[in-house]
């Protein structure tokens, strides 16, 4: 096999066999971690139903804490999610070229963390079939609609529009690939992706489609993706019931957290593919670098959002708000997740990724991220949770927040769960996009401007 | 009508096939090319296909927002219990879900139209080469049986590696 | 020219012709300029009156400044965002933007007003310190003028460092000037390209100083809308506490700065005749922008919006009542139809994105939209009865206030004032930054790729 042409480039027949040596040979590590993380998910499944069985009162939920462990990892996940189409539509609509091994990833981990967030407001009731009747839109013999007031209704609507959206946007941008597969494929696994692939042949109609395609569907989801987490922080804003959530910054403070935490979780991933499947010559330092400047943009403007939101928290002169804020920032244990979420959100990765040297070593850049989601789930927490404790002027309400081993395993289980779903998905369809790779191939160059030798891109519009 | 396809390495020699069988007289819409990734449009003087994809989005979100509209309005008032000292018609309330809605159902139809415009599902593909998707690049034309031996003359002519017919 | 630069909007491949026609952008215009600066310069004088008809006839009631507020933060919001034009294309490394980058720079100068219409509000503004008591602000514990004094600030380092921003990245063109020119204006040219050659360690630090000058620029423009935001309005009104609203003015800020581009920009091709370097792409990407822009205002609106009308608090209330519903309702219908329905439906249409005039058209009714949305902030705000401004939320919602003579003038004098500044500093900087084209000739080429027309980038970063 010709691993470059005449030009230099990559073959078209090298790219697919390295990209795809996931897809069509089991790698060694695979069967070993898959029962690994199989056999937690199982674990989580038991507990849950030992939950449904017993009630909540196995978690540390009780008032005045009504939400806990459950909405904060519901919200991380749908904060995570944020990551598909931040990687995959508008570096698409910048024409960033240095997008494109990690879309198909983004995308994936969009889709599968969007399903695990579903799945906590259902964990997070006690009794999951309750929800079925305010939420689907029927009233035979109940005598009442689903209450579309509330954000809590908006939210089902809106995550399931965003996952609706990404899953069609991923296997429209699959098509091309499964062709590869159907054409290298015998047997179950050919008729399989033959069924998938429509019919691809890859004529200029079909091609354009995919390109004027998928710039309408990134324009489409942008839109959708902003809205979701807003709906999401109005679950908390719109109430004035509880301390330091009626805020109007909760929009865009919670959508740039999850652009910071989701991008955070792509470099995780990217770090994850090249050690796991070996793909050194698609997933490069350049693109950790790019996606570490990104992230500094991000995270300081995630920053000053954390900064306002605090600032005007402070400004009312609200005895209750403010007493809320010295407990969450000076009393312990508050202040050591506060300044625990300080350090891992910001202090300590963004300044790593001001140097190069550090932007391009890939194993640091894979810490600094899980720093980062450590920092945000905190974020989250921090929200929620302290509001809750002094919800109330009440000091005989008043409640200490002590999670249970329940929820700290449902926790663990999301993270087992939504890897489980990745490694799966990797054995039937390819994490990289094989056509964005060789369209790479295809349209950049490497020219001489004087002595220097410089990587070119053609581009059919005008630059 | 027989297909022929023909196989070509060089890029170069396939939009020399396709010079040389627009030439050779035959009707531009008879025959194509095929690739295993996107080339810039027109890099084989291939005919620019036009396309109408931008009325489904349209089409969907004006039918995503009329549903929305009627679900949102017809259950406030079907029950019209006041939550949260809200109007019985939350106008901003529904705003949200009738957002979502509208752009859910745009990109349904969007998807839709992408995989109508691209011609799919094709049962019947026709003559095809898995090669393709390994980097060969196929002009492929369907001819009446008196012109077969001419437009695979054109096709050799251009360099191509194999030619299969169907 | 060869069929690629026919099929493409392209500049002149030739540096000289380049170099000469961008170096007598600061001559052409000739008797209609002279016109413009008479005329100008009038009106701005006249703008100067009111300013001082104001402080001397009105000084002591507060409740009028209102407008002159207003346009203080319309002149802030439609000229201090446009370098945040450049400065985003510089950032994600996109050529487009080289042809009016300059003018965005330019545009970016104008802070100088900001500053001279700040001076009489620093004697009508309220120190923290009212009837004995402090009110609420964002400076807490500070000394009792700190708002007079940090907004100030912010505005002279606003300006100053827009006027480092555009210095930074016109210093090569002044050289060329210097070596193409004579008399004066050599000997101004001189003086400021400071010994500039174009030694690789000259092109390498330049690089340097534009990108600290527009990350620097860009967080001083965010903290003077924060500061002037939240001092000149929000803490003006007893119980408004809204966390996204200086995040909301400096988005309507960029929109604004937007819009001002594509409106000199237009202006510049038009009747500069600079068609072959401002083309219909740039036209296109601005009107991205804009559309973007639209987008955003809306999305931080109505952000704000809904957690208030969810709230039904009484500061939530009284925020409905003052800014929607109350004394500018009809000044809010018009800026949402201005800010968002018209710019949002005009721009969505591929068509018009994608011509000269349609971006056009649509800077032109933003740039009414954040006229309005400025008025309908800040003149209700100062018209609150001061006395009122210790309680916990506003219980005597103002009467409309309507604009009198002398708020008209600073009106009509600060507007022109912004476009005299523009043409006088065109004068001696090019509108169109000369290396940039040059650069953007030696880095992208139209080509043709076996028989498709395209362009090569060269990506050396």
């Amino acid at each position: 096999m010709q691993q470059r042409d005449n030009e230099n480039r990559l073959s078209q027949e090298y790219t697919n066999s390295v990209l795809l040596n996931g897809t069509l040979q089991t790698p060694r590590w695979w069967p070993y971690l898959v029962s690994v993380l199989g056999f937690f998910v199982i674990i989580g499944f038991v507990l849950f139903g030992i939950q449904i069985k017993y009630g909540l009162g196995v978690t540390g939920l009780n008032r005045p804490i009504y939400w806990g462990l459950y909405i904060t990892t519901f919200v991380f996940w749908v904060g995570i999610s944020h990551a598909g189409i931040m990687i995959s539509a508008i570096l698409r609509l910048t024409q960033a070229e240095w997008r494109r091994p990690v879309t198909r990833a983004a995308e994936i981990l969009t889709i599968f963390s969007l399903a695990t967030a579903l799945v906590f407001p259902l964990i997070h009731a006690g009794r999951t079939w309750r929800i079925i009747y305010w939420l689907i839109p029927y009233d035979v013999s109940r005598g009442i609609w689903p209450n579309i007031r509330s954000p809590l209704f908006m939210d089902p609507i809106a995550i399931s529009t965003y996952l609706t959206g990404s899953t069609l946007f991923l296997f429209v941008a699959l098509l091309p690939d499964l062709a590869v597969l159907r054409d290298r494929t015998t047997g179950f696994r050919k008729g399989f992706y033959t069924i998938l692939a429509l019919g691809w042949r890859g004529n200029p109609r079909q091609w354009k489609m995919q390109v004027v395609g998928g710039i309408l569907l990134s324009a489409l989801m942008l839109p959708i993706f902003v809205s979701v987490h807003s709906i999401v922080s109005w679950d908390f804003a719109v109430t004035t019931a509880v301390e330091g959530w009626h805020s109007t910054i909760f929009a865009p403070y919670f959508v740039i957290g999850a652009v910071h935490s989701g991008v955070s979780a792509v470099v995780t991933m990217m770090a994850l593919m090249r050690w796991g499947w070996g793909w050194n010559e698609f997933i490069r330092p350049e693109h950790f670098d790019a996606l570490a400047r990104l992230l500094t943009v991000v995270a300081t403007a995630w920053l000053g959002f954390t900064f306002l939101e605090l600032l005007f928290a402070l400004y009312g002169l609200d005895a209750p708000e403010i007493a809320l804020r010295e407990m969450q920032i000076f009393q312990y244990p508050w202040n050591m997740l506060f300044l625990t979420f300080l350090l891992t959100g910001y202090i300590l990765p963004v300044p790593m990724w001001l140097f190069k040297r550090i932007r391009t070593n890939i194993a640091l850049m894979f810490w600094s991220s899980i720093l980062v989601n450590i920092g945000m789930w905190l974020e989250r927490f921090l929200i929620i949770v302290p509001g809750l404790a002094r919800r109330t002027p009440f000091v005989f309400t008043w409640e200490a927040y002590s999670p249970s081993w329940f929820e700290w395993y449902i926790l663990f289980w999301s993270f087992c769960w939504v890897t489980l779903l990745m490694l799966i998905f990797s054995r039937i369809f390819p994490l990289v996009p094989l056509f964005e790779q060789k369209e790479s191939e295809v349209f950049s160059d490497d020219i001489k401007i004087g002595r220097a030798t410089v990587p070119t891109i053609f581009r059919e519009e005008e630059e | 009508m027989k297909s022929l396809l023909g196989l070509y390495i060089d890029p170069n020699d396939a939009a020399n096939a396709m010079d040389g069988l627009k030439e050779g007289g035959f009707e531009v819409g008879t025959f194509d090319v095929l690739t295993g990734t996107p080339y810039p449009e027109g890099a084989f003087g291939e005919h620019v296909p036009q396309h109408r994809l931008f009325r489904f989005p349209a089409f969907g979100a004006i039918i995503g927002f009329s549903l929305s509209l009627f679900l949102t309005t017809a259950t406030q008032l079907a029950y019209p219990l006041i939550t949260g000292g809200k109007p019985i018609l939350s106008i901003f309330a529904m705003l949200i879900i009738m957002y979502e809605m509208t752009m859910l159902s745009a990109v349904i139809f969007s998807v839709i139209g992408i995989i109508f415009e691209s011609r799919l599902p094709n049962i019947a593909p026709g003559v095809y080469d898995p090669r393709i998707t390994e980097g060969y690049i196929g002009v492929v034309i369907s001819v009446e049986d008196s012109d077969l031996g001419k437009a695979k003359k054109i096709l050799e002519k251009s360099g191509s590696e194999e030619i299969k017919e169907a | 020219m060869s069929t690629n630069e026919e099929h493409f909007h392209w500049p002149p491949s030739d540096p000289k012709v380049v170099k000469d026609e961008l170096i007598s952008s600061t001559k052409r215009g000739g008797g209609f300029i002279k016109k413009s600066i008479w005329v100008l310069s009038i009106l701005s004088i006249l703008g100067i009156v009111g300013l001082l008809g104001k402080l001397f006839l009105e000084s002591d009631d507060q409740t009028q400044w209102g407008y002159i507020a207003a346009v203080l933060a319309f002149i802030l919001s439609t000229t201090s965002g446009a370098p945040m034009v450049a400065v985003a294309p510089l950032i994600a490394k996109a050529n487009w933007a080289r042809p009016i980058s300059r003018i965005a720079h330019i545009i970016g100068v104008v802070g100088i007003i900001n500053i001279i219409i700040m001076i009489p509000l620093l004697w009508v503004l309220p120190p923290l310190i009212v009837d004995g008591a402090r009110r609420r602000s964002i400076w807490f514990e500070a000394p009792n003028y700190s708002p007079h004094f940090w907004d100030t600030l912010s505005l002279i380092m606003l300006a100053i460092v827009g006027i480092a921003l555009l210095y930074s990245s016109a210093l090569p063109d002044f050289a060329t000037i210097r070596d193409n020119s004579n008399g004066v204006k050599q000997r101004i040219a001189k003086f400021l390209a400071h010994g500039f050659v174009g030694s690789t360690v000259q092109w390498s630090t330049l690089r340097m100083r534009i990108g600290m000058m527009s990350t620097f620029y860009f967080f001083t423009l965010i903290f003077a809308h924060t500061l002037i935001s939240i001092d000149l309005s929000l803490s003006m009104v007893p119980g408004w506490r809204d966390a996204i609203y200086p995040m909301a003015h400096a988005m309507g800020g960029i929109q604004g700065g937007i819009a001002s581009v594509i409106i000199v920009a237009w202006i510049v091709r038009k009747y500069f005749g600079y068609e072959n370097y401002i083309t219909i792409n740039q036209f296109w990407a601005l009107g991205r922008l804009m559309f973007a822009a639209s987008l955003m205002w809306i999305y931080f609106f109505y952000s704000a919006f809904i957690v208030f009308w969810y709230g039904k608090s009484m500061s939530d209330t009284a925020w409905l009542d003052l800014l929607i519903r109350g004394p500018m309702m009809y000044v809010f219908i018009l800026g949402m139809l201005f800010s968002f329905i018209f710019p949002w439906w005009w721009l969505i249409w591929n068509k018009v994105r994608n011509s000269v005039n349609g971006p056009f058209y649509g800077a032109i009714i933003a740039i009414f939209g954040v006229f309005f949305e400025r008025v309908r902030l800040y003149v209700p705000a100062w018209s609150v009865d001061p006395s009122l401004i210790h309680d916990k939320w506003l219980k005597v919602i103002p009467k409309t206030l309507f604009p009198d003579i002398w708020d008209v003038l600073v009106l009509v004098g600060a507007v022109s004032s912004v476009f005299l500044i523009v043409i006088i500093v065109s004068r001696v900087v090019p509108f169109i930054g000369i290396w940039e084209i040059q650069q953007f000739n030696l880095l992208a080429k139209p080509v043709k790729y076996i028989k498709a027309h395209g362009v090569r980038v060269a990506k050396p970063d």
